[in-house]
């Protein structure tokens, strides 16, 4: 570090006293809807709209709000989490393998037509996915997957989400070609070289990518909401809007329990990973 | 699943000419293909086919249960000449996104460059302000969100401790629209994120060289981070602004599915949602999807032309 002119050490304090001051206001402003919501989940019922604004936790705090909200359904909310379990880590396998494939092909193999496709899948990005919409579900319609988890998972393993594409074809880039090089000199076909060689190296984005699938697709609620009808199939997202239009916001308590365990995974995540993540959005933001 | 490749189709590289034409062809270029072959499977049938499909779809009236009828132009003229609904949902759409993108925008840059004075505890910080923009999508905050702007919610109990009191903003149409804005606004992480790498970017020597010739602060920030910035602004308005089109399950949940108080939170989306799959009407709900892309293509479009006037990448 540079002493820069025309501040003293006294005034650099100050500044960076203010900086602190600011950032602590804007977190706990920030994060205070989210403290409420924690604690009033464990509020007895009575007491969730006359404790105020207070974040602290009730003397009395109980987690009947807990119970009452998993049984809230006729269906029990711990089928509901098994739901969007199986579908959310099918999707990871899905992106992961599908994306991976493509972004091998894309960094890495020469072919007729490479800068055309990947121009394709430039462009699939920016489409709002509306104008695929009603032609897909008419498709699953006719293939009887309405009702089932199919029409949610089986796009994965076609590579539907182009995003994961684009991060892995950056990260692949990056990687030596010399490494490929070498292994084609003794004798290695483009499959070994994706299988043995870059798929070990890509460990950070592999998990980028699966952790951000895993995250955006436990939160979708558009697509269960069209392709699910029964309640047996239902995920949480689903679940808890339908928990909140039968007790008529009547069941703050269970309905803020319920909500509070929808974000617990997505929390690990956040816990375990969040320098992955961050990391992940940086890059890029960055590159084009 | 994944089709095993045939490990002896190498690129041919130092090996003896191939005996014809065509199995070199197909040497060169089929290992490419077959580890293409997900995706362009998915492209055609789940992009490609159903993208020309909702182009005839959006000519004909459609109720999933007949098959569809020819209505050459009645959708769009009917939306442009008829359609209240349309013209509201338009509206809230663009009001969201030109007061949402923007302030976020503006908060995301504010942040960072506060973090990005070298201080303790930046880790922390960024990870503070990046958990909403993780957790914002979800049914969960949308409902948090319902109750705390209901009348007696948890805004208005803040505010009441001030002796403000305060309207029941999601009932009320004239500030319905502006807690959507504000839940936008709260996820402005992922671009502070994104900003914080660009500032990271640039050289630190032109600061000090600045410095040397008597430059304030003020004026730094307005010849070298903000001009030098100007990549990664570009970036982050384009990807908040077509993100902010697509919204749809705030207003879905916080509206209880109708967009309500009078059509205030009628997002274009929902509109089309509710056009879709409430009524069945899906010639028109795949037109509205057509003005939906033209109006994201001719946005990009645009913004790509300009960038030509304001963007500064150095070579």
């Amino acid at each position: 570090m540079t002493v820069v002119t025309g501040s003293s050490p006294t005034r650099k304090k100050i500044m960076s006293i203010i900086a602190h001051v600011l950032l602590i206001g804007a977190s706990i402003v920030m994060l205070y809807p989210l403290l409420w919501l924690m604690a009033s989940s464990f509020r007895p019922e009575n007491e969730i709209f006359t404790s105020g604004v207070s974040v602290l936790p009730s003397p009395n705090w109980s987690i009947d709000s807990y119970i009452r909200g998993w049984n809230g359904l006729r269906v029990g909310f711990g089928q509901l989490f098994i739901n969007s379990f199986v579908i959310s880590i099918l999707s990871v396998i899905g992106n992961v393998i599908a994306c991976s494939l493509a972004a091998y092909a894309f960094a890495r193999l020469e072919f007729a037509g490479r800068r055309f496709w990947f121009a394709m899948m430039l462009m699939t990005l920016m489409l709002p996915y509306q104008v695929t919409l009603i032609p897909q579900y008419v498709f699953f319609l006719n293939l009887g997957w309405v009702n089932t988890i199919l029409p949610l998972v089986v796009p994965k393993f076609l590579a539907a989400d182009a995003f994961f594409i684009f991060l892995m074809v950056q990260f692949f880039r990056g990687l030596p070609k010399e490494l490929d090089e070498a292994a084609r000199m003794d004798g290695a076909g483009p499959w070994r070289i994706y299988w043995k060689i870059i798929l070990p190296l890509s460990t950070p984005v592999l998990a980028t990518a699966a952790i951000f699938t895993f995250i955006w697709t436990w939160d979708d609620f558009f697509g269960p909401l069209i392709y699910l009808s029964d309640l047996r199939q239902y995920t949480v997202m689903l679940g808890l809007r339908t928990f909140t239009d039968n007790t008529g916001m009547s069941d703050y308590g269970g309905m803020f329990a319920m909500s509070v365990l929808s974000l617990v995974p997505i929390f690990v995540f956040f816990l375990l990973f969040q320098r992955l993540l961050i990391e992940g959005i940086a890059t890029t933001g960055m590159k084009r | 699943m994944a089709t095993q490749v045939d490990n002896t189709a190498s690129s041919g590289a130092g090996r003896v000419a191939p005996p014809s034409f065509w199995s070199g062809v197909w040497q060169n270029h089929a290992p490419g293909y077959l580890f293409l072959l997900p995706w362009l499977i998915g492209f055609l049938g789940l992009t490609i086919g159903p993208i020309l499909t909702s182009f005839y779809l959006s000519f004909t009236h459609f109720d999933l249960l007949t098959a569809p009828r020819w209505a050459g132009l009645d959708n769009y003229m009917r939306m442009f000449t008829n359609d209240p609904k349309f013209a509201a949902s338009m509206r809230v759409t663009f009001v969201f996104v030109i007061f949402s993108v923007p302030l976020k925008l503006a908060f995301a840059l504010g942040v960072a460059l506060l973090l990005n004075r070298g201080m303790k505890g930046l880790p922390l910080y960024r990870a503070l302000f990046y958990l909403p923009s993780l957790l914002g999508a979800s049914v969960a905050i949308a409902i948090l969100w319902r109750q705390m702007f209901a009348g007696n919610g948890l805004v208005n109990q803040v505010l009441a401790n001030f002796g403000i009191q305060g309207p029941s903003w999601i009932s009320n149409p004239n500030t319905s629209l502006w807690t959507l804005i504000i839940l936008a606004v709260w996820q402005f992480g992922s671009p502070m994120i994104i900003f914080l790498a660009g500032l990271r970017q640039i050289p630190q020597d032109m600061y000090e060289a600045a410095s040397l010739d008597g430059a304030s602060k003020w004026r730094q920030f307005w010849k070298i981070t903000l001009p030098m910035l100007t990549p990664v602004v570009f970036f982050n308005a384009i990807i908040q602004t077509i993100e902010a089109f697509k919204s749809f399950t705030p207003s879905f949940i916080i509206s209880g599915g109708t967009g309500g108080p009078i059509n205030s939170t009628l997002f274009y989306t929902l509109y089309l949602y509710n056009e879709a799959f409430g009524f069945f009407r899906m010639g028109y709900a795949s037109a509205l999807a057509w003005v939906l892309l033209a109006i994201v293509a001719l946005f990009t479009a645009f913004s790509f032309l300009s960038s030509k006037y304001w963007v500064h990448y150095d070579d």
